[in-house]
């Protein structure tokens, strides 16, 4: 199948949603470990403490691509995450992920040609506010 | 409640500035603390013999660790600063018990949003880039 049409067909609608309870000690534990030392990410006792940017990117949905994507992607690598912060992740909101393909799109380097699929989670608190995009990049090498 | 960093503005940054590096902790026991949290405690991560065993040089550092690395080199220098958004390419893998280093350089500058971009790296001991990124940065006024 050529690339614009796995793009036509497989982007833009939801494939997969999960909710997550988010705990004091799992968000200081996540910043700790990353070196954050600023007391808003570190310190559940701050005023202003919150989930680190990159905190959502830990997360995965219960499948990486929609059922029966055309694709064997067994052998695609990691291109890359991009977090998208739009409003603070805090201790008791309870975050629900959807995901969908965002795009696919096709590159020609040195190495000849790569498909780029594009896996976007949109994250949402307990209110539907928006509180986070995660593009995660596949990369899979084209015949 | 841990001390407050002293807050970076606008004004005290240039076009070109370089951030404060950051050598974060790789070891094996900050890699299974964090994968305590995440859930990723897969042998490629927390198993040298196993890693090298399956082709690798060794157990690597999750990708999403190197990225928070990066926020927290970020934060370090600009403490009450807001990352809007940040970009990481996980070119090659970063060791686990290796000595990287964090490094960032303003490359773009907005009086009107007070938002800058940086420039972003992850790189080995021989200077090598493992990660490389960018982010958008709203300073306060």
């Amino acid at each position: 199948m050529e690339v614009s049409e796995l793009k036509e067909k497989w982007t833009g609608w939801t494939f997969d949603e999960v909710s997550f309870e988010i705990e004091a000690e799992d968000l200081s534990e996540f910043a700790l470990s990353c070196g954050e030392t600023v007391p808003r990410y570190t310190d559940a006792q701050d005023p202003d403490f919150q989930a680190a940017p990159s905190y959502t990117a830990r997360f995965h949905g219960r499948r990486a691509l929609p059922k029966d994507f055309p694709v064997d992607m067994a052998t695609s690598f990691d291109g890359g995450k991009t977090v998208e912060w739009k409003a603070a992740i805090r201790p008791g909101d309870t975050v629900v992920a959807r995901s969908h393909i965002h795009d696919i799109f096709e590159k020609t380097g040195r190495s000849g040609g790569m498909m780029f699929i594009v896996h976007r989670m949109e994250f949402s608190n307990q209110r539907d506010e928006l509180v986070a995009i995660v593009d995660w990049k596949m990369i899979q090498k084209l015949a | 409640m841990s001390e407050t960093k002293q807050a970076l503005t606008y004004a005290d940054v240039g076009f070109g500035d370089e951030l404060p590096e950051l050598c974060p902790d790789v070891s094996m026991a900050m890699i299974k603390r964090f994968g305590a949290t995440t859930g990723m405690t897969y042998w490629r991560f927390t198993d040298h013999e196993r890693a090298r065993a399956s082709g690798l040089p060794g157990a690597i550092v999750p990708g999403i660790m190197s990225q928070g690395f990066l926020s927290a080199m970020i934060h370090n220098w600009a403490p009450n600063g807001r990352i809007v958004k940040i970009d990481t390419i996980f070119r090659a893998p970063v060791l686990v018990d290796s000595e990287p280093v964090c490094r960032g350089v303003v490359t773009d500058m907005n009086d009107e949003t007070r938002i800058v971009e940086l420039d972003l790296t992850v790189c080995n001991e021989e200077g090598e880039t493992r990660v490389l990124g960018t982010a958008v940065v709203e300073l306060q006024a």
